[in-house]
């Protein structure tokens, strides 16, 4: 146990460093670039200019501003949004990490769930109609890319289904609603769950050949006892691992599917902030992608030796 | 009478010492021809590159052209896929878009390969100091959201600084900097294990240097996974591209990227779904047969995973 907090720690350390190496690379790129949010607006005298760069630090040379920069995220403070005076950006985007970590939950669900029954059925029922019907499910759903799946997502469920059911029920896109998360979850989530699916196809086949999950047929155990207990469990190891890729591979695809979606979580923000020019947004929000991933990684090698006791630290 | 007849049996013993001289390209290929799925892959592949190369010189219209017909008109006998919101035929955009997937994934696949192989070969033959800098990097580089840091890097050397015009090359680039690890780690651990061969020993003894080490005995050995991997970073950078041009981050408006061409249809889905209909299925099947023959390929080259 005291083993298992000492790594966490240090993995932690790991997180906060790498977090604030990848924003200090954005950071410094962002910085490079000749002009600011403040020259697009008009009839500005280069007194006004001079001030507003002043009120945020910018007129600072860029060591200062760095400093000044990597204090304010280890205190919690990534700085003030450039476009929308007064907005403070660490709140913003608490508030939309939620928005984006629901979605992503849900995904994943989608991912995991859909993966492991399709995966675990296929295996099951190796070379039957079962088998080929999910095997080709997966090895086709996987090269469909989530903006993709979304595009036929918003035109089956919102434009056909309101013709079907003359439009008493239908997917609006938006946030807010209970109802407006499956679309998104299924469209960011479908795509690994093929590739979960082929995966833990592969890993079953050779978990239900193994001793111990014939001895447990053997014993007169239920189905479910072997199946779930015996070989699901050991099956899931390989899964596990690929997991950690696939958060980082959810999160980014997040960016795409909120912008089709009109959620406003901070893939919107991202891509509203880099057009704008919004770079302390565009900052902050890379320091909470880096972080986002990290712990999203530790959260999983946490996972893995629960299920593979084999596994130490 | 006491004629003997000829023993031909040294002939039969020799053909069991000797098995078929096969190489490791002519072997994967017996292998690879009989993956069905695969072969499949190789032709859309194929169609893909003719398609390509055709659009180079003659497409039906060209593809900036607008107005070439009425605005949202579906497929008919003199345009088969359509015309989109501006009037372009739908059919010499799709192919134009071919060229343009073709240069980013080969592209980017060959440019990590150029970061990845040397990296990988340097950090698995000396190991050591160079082995720990250069494993750091590859380990915090994995933690970082790779699109995303393209995404801004093409943002960056293109839009912000000039560097290089927002075209198929800036996206090549950002793509490769931000994902040459795979291709490094595995490289660095073939290396690990090649470098302990006795063949590689044996050259050693022999006088070779290092670089002779490397460029004739170790890289060859490590080819095959090599290949497998740049294959399949060629899906992951069209993919990458079609991302970009969605979010309207990546190559400017007239140019007839399959990602924007998607993102024009997006808007007038409801009443004309064969606008974005067209390209999305471009690039699905694109990356499926990538995808394909990525796995067929890694199966040939490693008979371990044979099923």
């Amino acid at each position: 146990m005291r083993g298992t907090l000492l790594y966490i720690g240090q993995r932690l350390v790991l997180i906060a460093v790498t977090t604030v190496l990848v924003s200090s690379i954005v950071f410094l790129l962002l910085h490079q670039i000749p002009g600011n949010a403040f020259l697009n607006e008009t009839r500005q005298t280069p007194q006004a200019l001079a001030a507003e760069l002043h009120r945020y630090g910018l007129d600072l040379p860029l060591q200062n501003q760095y400093v000044n920069w990597v204090q304010g995220v280890l205190h919690g403070n990534l700085g003030e949004s450039l476009v929308n005076r007064q907005v403070k950006i660490t709140p913003l985007l608490v508030r939309e990490t939620s928005v984006s970590a629901t979605v992503g939950f849900f995904a994943l669900l989608v991912t995991v769930g859909l993966g492991l029954i399709l995966g675990v059925l296929a295996a099951l029922r190796q070379n039957t109609w079962v088998d080929y019907l999910a095997s080709s499910t997966a090895v086709v759903g996987y090269s469909i890319p989530s903006f993709v799946i979304a595009i036929f997502g918003l035109l089956v469920f919102g434009h056909y289904l309101y013709l079907w059911t003359q439009g008493t029920f239908y997917y609006v896109p938006g946030w807010g609603k209970l109802e407006q998360i499956p679309v998104p979850a299924l469209a960011l989530g479908l795509p690994y769950a093929s590739y979960v699916a082929r995966l833990t196809r592969a890993s079953m086949l050779e978990t239900i050949r193994t001793d111990y999950v014939r001895t447990a047929w053997a014993k007169g155990l239920k189905a479910r006892v072997v199946v779930v207990r015996h070989a699901l469990r050991n099956a899931l190891i390989p899964v596990v691992t690929i997991l950690g890729p696939l958060i980082t591979g959810i999160i980014t695809g997040s960016v795409v599917i909120e912008n089709i979606f009109g959620i406003p979580g901070l893939g919107k923000e991202f891509v509203t902030s880099i057009l704008a020019r919004d770079y302390n947004i565009v900052i902050g929000v890379f320091t909470f992608y880096a972080a986002l991933v990290g712990l999203a990684n530790l959260t999983v090698d946490v996972i893995y030796p629960i299920l593979d006791p084999r596994i130490r630290y | 009478m006491a004629q003997a007849a000829p023993v031909i049996q040294p002939d039969l013993e020799l053909s069991y010492e000797m098995p078929e001289q096969v190489t490791l390209l002519s072997d994967a290929w017996r292998r690879l021809k009989r993956n069905r799925l695969a072969l499949v892959g190789a032709v859309i592949i194929g169609l893909l590159f003719v398609t390509a190369l055709i659009s180079i010189v003659w497409t039906p219209y060209p593809t900036w052209l607008q107005a070439v017909g009425p605005t949202y008109q579906p497929p008919s006998a003199a345009h088969p896929l359509g015309l989109d919101q501006a009037g372009r035929d739908i059919l010499s955009r799709i192919m134009g878009g071919a060229l343009i997937t073709v240069q980013v994934g080969v592209g980017s696949a060959i440019i990590v390969s150029l970061i990845g192989i040397p990296l990988g070969l340097l950090a698995g033959f000396y190991r050591g100091k160079v082995d720990t800098v250069i494993s750091f990097f590859i380990n915090i580089w994995y933690g970082i959201p790779d699109l995303l840091v393209a995404l801004i890097l093409v943002f960056v050397l293109s839009d912000a600084l000039h560097l290089i015009p927002r075209g198929v090359l800036v996206i090549v680039i950002a793509f490769s900097l931000t994902r040459w690890m795979d291709v490094a780690r595995l490289v660095r651990g073939q290396a690990l294990a090649l470098r302990e061969r006795e063949f590689v020993e044996a050259a050693r003894m022999s006088g070779a240097r290092d670089f002779a080490l490397l460029a004739r005995h170790i890289l060859p050995n490590a080819l095959g996974p090599i290949i497998v991997q740049a294959t399949f970073a060629i899906p992951a950078a069209v993919l990458f591209e079609a991302f970009l041009s969605f979010l309207g981050l990546g190559l400017p408006s007239p140019t007839p990227s399959w990602g924007a061409m998607a993102a024009d249809g997006y808007h007038g889905m409801d009443f004309a779904p064969h606008i974005v209909l067209a390209p999305t299925i471009a690039l699905s099947l694109t990356l499926m047969a990538f995808n394909w023959v990525g796995d067929g390929l890694r199966d040939a080259f490693d008979p371990r995973m044979r099923r």
